[in-house]
């Protein structure tokens, strides 16, 4: 691509230049287009948040095809990309009216059922306010692609550190073996099959009676599916850096670290130039050394560990410990935050152009839950985590977890998968003795700043707990005062978790608040049944499956 | 979980879905109290929580079109009457027939709406694609409208029946389990439970799915037999369709709701029976992409968002099972509705709460009760029309 004009696709009619390698939000950040869209019900503007594929803040429509990722979309040339959700621009969009004329919010719940005439016109407009794309252009449709079906001993989910590690260390007496990685994978492995650019959206319960008991099904980015049988499966599909509630959580320029980053960190410059960095721990130090010129402060919920304070301080970045988020100011794009000294409750306002939020790593626990796994809710992090035997099994016989996903950090994250499998390569002897799990470093005070910060947050703003549904943190506090309890009855009266991002961004959150509300620990207060996929996944990839091999008895 | 406050009610209702709530409501309002309603789940875990929320009037049985028609006048009035907004949407039904066959079915159907004074209407193959943009005719040669049918969110219908209900001095127990039914010379005398037995002089089984289970524990055989139906959501788009969409040829229903979903679900064999849980199975979101994709190609890149499952609750006529059971006096059933309890419950739990007064209903006994399946002959009428 070295010679002749570079590619270009176009945006809203007008051409963006594409480099190679660029995510389609790469290339938009870089002409300056901030606001790719517009959220559901307050029509609130939105830039790129997770960066990872999972939100809904970058959906655009690209050649006629609705919802399309922009974070993960790689641009073909001449590609036509038009925004979503939208009128006349995300920029100005006149619906956005609606998020300014409701400050906190419309009650769809309980409103809108007088008088009996306007019914119909209220619901004329509460439908346009939702959805994202229009229906797909005629010529766009694909036909089911022919999906494929694989039989191995082995199917690995995830090929990064842990994942790829674990396939790299097996011996040959791990029979046929898979790796499943969602990205684009680089390198060969031995011995291995690598399938990438590929994401595992089922791990139904295995069949008891069938050795070869496991049915995962996978969707390739190019649209086939694949359905997998498999003797064993090992899970190591990693972590992801988890948002925070705080007013304006949702404004454009507030993202996670992954968000800052990209799906794949590349050594472009970043989206922002004055950017506050909430957290404390590896993340930040990550980040401090690759953008420090551009950091403006960093807020901690805790203290603030000894390798940050000294590079930030020879980077002469003010550093705000024990402190509280409480609002991002600003509306096409964050101009400040406001903070709040815990304890002292001393005020300070501070100009940036972006919050980065890298105060903690989640697991992604979607198909331990969808494989009927037993689940523990860790407090350091906030989240669920498979429980494991001495060897990395989960409670499922045959479903093993290793890496972030399982719990694992730092070097214990490559001995888990090194010491797994050395089990599952052979003969060898079952290890004994666990492997240690260690605590992921960062706020494992959630619970007590989240306590200090609810009754402290401005009351004129959205505080956004589904950022996918546009739920209102207030309308969680409604459900519980009436007596709803549970993530599962919470989910069904507020809509949280039932979007594009299957809960990611809002569940952690919500069942830790619920836990406080309801006065009992999180693992009471449980978990959505976790429903397939785990990602939005095309009507074309599973409708090319073929039929099944063995179906349940009529 | 709590206990219940008393030992002794009036009645207790065994299930705390749409039909067992929307029971106890009508029973509070005649003074019927103090009402005890179970469940072994959490509000909304069962059908009620699992349905695709459409409400139709096009049946084959003249009385079940009656009683749907009224359940929609009141699903008209839910809001302002319940304080929450249920969102229902009448944009109509829409039964598309592939062949000669079907279609004489649905001009059947038709002329026993139409008879019934509703605006059911006969549609070429041209006329229904109008109504469903981006919808493949190509084996189409008929259909049949009502534009008067809609959708509804069931979720704050169940929340306002289960507050109204508790306002008037309902009590509703979640995570108890109704086990069996205690006798005294010869009538119910109360239920036993996972927290002991209550006493009361009325059980109602509104179990739903597992109404079979409740009433053989009761020592009461049932013909009633669960089958699980899968049901999934894609990602939402704007507004583009405005009815529910069935098929008769295969079963598949989609609808797109109030934000913007695509919500279907189409019929695969399962094995009878509660004992497969209400889980996905690999089998079902290829078969539904597939019929999806057929019924309205211009969705084949959309993501599906979810799937989850869960029970009808079929009877052998495809007709509700409503009224006493004359086998024991003081047990009355609310069940059978083989998928389509939520439809029609403002209307039909008004003839369970009549039942348990002892007063009468305008319900056909022959056609409705339970004693239709004990004597020998078979039931006076049967209604076959079940997708959707």
């Amino acid at each position: 691509m070295s010679e002749g004009p570079s590619p270009w696709v176009r945006y809203r009619g007008r051409p963006v230049p594409v480099r190679p390698g660029d995510t389609l939000a790469r290339a938009l950040a870089r002409r300056g287009v901030g606001i790719l869209g517009r959220s559901v019900r307050y029509h609130r503007p939105r830039s790129p948040f997770c960066g990872i594929g999972f939100c809904t803040n970058c959906l655009v429509r690209v050649n006629g095809r609705p919802n399309v990722r922009a974070c993960r979309y790689r641009p073909t040339a001449q590609d036509a990309v038009e925004s979503e959700n939208a009128w006349p621009s995300p920029r100005f969009d006149l619906l956005g009216l609606i998020d300014r004329v409701f400050p906190s919010g419309i009650d769809t719940l309980h409103g809108f059922n007088r008088p009996r005439w306007a019914v119909p016109a209220y619901q004329w407009v509460v439908r346009r306010l939702a959805g994202y794309g229009t229906l797909a252009d005629e010529a766009s449709g694909r036909s089911a692609m022919p999906g494929e079906e694989r039989t191995m001993d082995l199917v690995v989910v995830g090929g990064g550190t842990a994942g790829g590690g674990f396939a790299r260390s097996l011996g040959p007496g791990a029979g046929r073996t898979l790796l499943v990685e969602r990205e684009r994978s680089l390198e060969a492995i031995p011995r291995v099959e690598v399938l990438d650019q590929t994401t595992v959206v089922f791990l139904p319960p295995p069949d008891p009676t069938d050795p070869l008991g496991f049915r995962l099904l996978a969707a390739r980015d190019d649209g086939r599916g694949v359905r997998i049988r498999a003797r064993q499966v090992v899970v190591a599909v990693g972590g992801y850096d988890a948002g925070l509630l705080f007013s304006g959580n949702d404004r454009p320029g507030v993202m996670t670290a992954d968000g800052a980053e990209g799906p794949t960190p590349e050594t472009d410059r970043p989206s922002f130039h004055h950017a506050v960095l909430f957290g404390d721990g590896a993340r930040i130090a990550g980040l401090l050394e690759r953008w420090g010129d551009r950091v403006e402060a960093i807020v901690a919920p805790g203290s603030i560990g000894p390798e940050v304070a000294r590079r930030s301080s020879e980077l002469g970045i003010p550093l705000y410990p024990r402190t509280l988020l409480l609002e991002a100011i600003g509306t096409r794009r964050v101009r400040a935050v406001r903070l709040a000294r815990r304890g002292t409750g001393e005020s300070v306002r501070l100009p940036c152009d972006a919050v980065v939020i890298a105060h903690r790593r989640l697991p992604h626990p979607q198909l331990f839950f969808q494989a009927g796994a037993r689940m523990e809710w860790r407090s350091e992090t906030g989240s669920y985590y498979p429980t494991l035997s001495d060897r990395s099994e989960t409670t499922v016989p045959g479903l093993f977890a290793i890496g972030e996903s399982a719990g694992f950090v730092g070097s214990a994250a490559s001995s888990s998968a090194e010491g797994l499998a050395a089990v599952l390569s052979g003969p060898a002897p079952a290890r004994t003795g666990s492997i240690p799990r260690v605590r992921s470093e960062g706020s494992n005070e959630l619970e007590g700043y989240y306590r200090e910060l609810l009754p402290k947050l401005p009351k004129h703003a959205k505080t956004i707990a589904c950022a996918c549904e546009d739920v209102l943190l207030s309308e969680l506090v409604e459900a519980s005062e009436r007596g709803y309890r549970g993530i599962e009855v919470t989910k069904r009266y507020t809509g949280i978790g039932t979007g594009l991002c299957q809960g990611r961004y809002c569940l952690p959150d919500a069942i830790l608040l619920l836990s406080l509300w309801e006065g009992r620990p999180p693992n009471e207060v449980g978990y959505i049944t976790q429903r397939p996929p785990v990602v939005p996944t095309p009507l074309t990839a599973l409708a090319g499956l073929p039929p099944p091999t063995r179906t349940e008895p009529a | 979980m709590t206990g219940p406050s008393r030992a002794h009610y009036r009645g207790v209702i065994v299930g705390a879905g749409i039909v067992g709530l929307f029971t106890s409501y009508h029973l509070a309002r005649a003074g019927a109290g103090p009402i005890l309603v179970l469940d072994r789940g959490f509000l909304s875990s069962g059908a009620s929580g699992r349905n695709g929320g459409g409400v139709r009037q096009q049946w084959e049985t003249r009385a079940t079109v009656r009683l749907a028609r009224e359940a929609i006048a009141e699903y008209r009035r839910f809001g302002r009457e319940f304080d929450y907004n249920i969102w229902f949407r009448q944009g109509g039904y829409l039964f598309l027939a592939e062949s000669p066959a079907e279609l004489e079915r649905l001009r059947r159907v038709h002329s026993v709406v139409a008879s019934e004074g509703l605006a059911s209407r006969l549609l070429a193959p041209e006329e229904a694609a109008r109504l469903a943009p981006g919808l493949s005719t190509s084996r189409l040669v008929g259909a049949s409208f009502l534009d008067s049918d809609g959708t509804l969110y069931p979720f704050p219908a169940v929340w306002g029946v289960y507050e109204r209900a508790r306002a008037l001095g309902v009590e509703v127990c979640f995570g108890v389990e109704a086990t069996g039914v205690r006798r005294d010379s010869g009538r119910v005398s109360g239920v036993s439970t996972s927290v002991g037995p209550i006493g009361a002089e009325w059980v109602v089984n509104a179990a739903g799915g597992w109404s079979a289970e409740f009433s053989e524990r009761c020592g009461l055989p049932s013909p009633n037999v669960a089958t699980r139906h899968e049901i999934l959501a894609t990602e939402p788009l704007k507004p583009f369709l405005d009815p529910m969409i069935i098929r008769l040829a295969d079963g598949l229903y989609v609808s797109q709701t109030m934000r913007g979903e695509l919500v279907g679900g189409l019929t695969i064999p399962h094995r009878p029976g509660t004992s497969g849980g209400m889980a996905s199975s690999v089998e079902f979101l290829p078969a539904m992409a597939r019929a999806l994709i057929d019924l309205l190609p211009r969705t084949s890149t959309l993501g599906v968002l979810r799937a989850w499952s869960g029970f009808y609750d079929d009877t052998p006529d495809g007709l509700p099972v409503i009224g006493p059971d004359p086998r024991l006096p003081g047990f009355v059933h609310a069940n059978g509705f083989g998928g389509h309890g939520f439809m029609l419950a403002p209307a039909s739990t008004r003839r369970v709460a009549q039942s348990v007064l002892g007063e009468r209903s305008d319900l056909d006994p022959a056609m409705f009760g339970p004693q239709r399946f004990l004597g020998p002959g078979s039931p006076r009428a049967s209604e076959r029309l079940q997708p959707g």
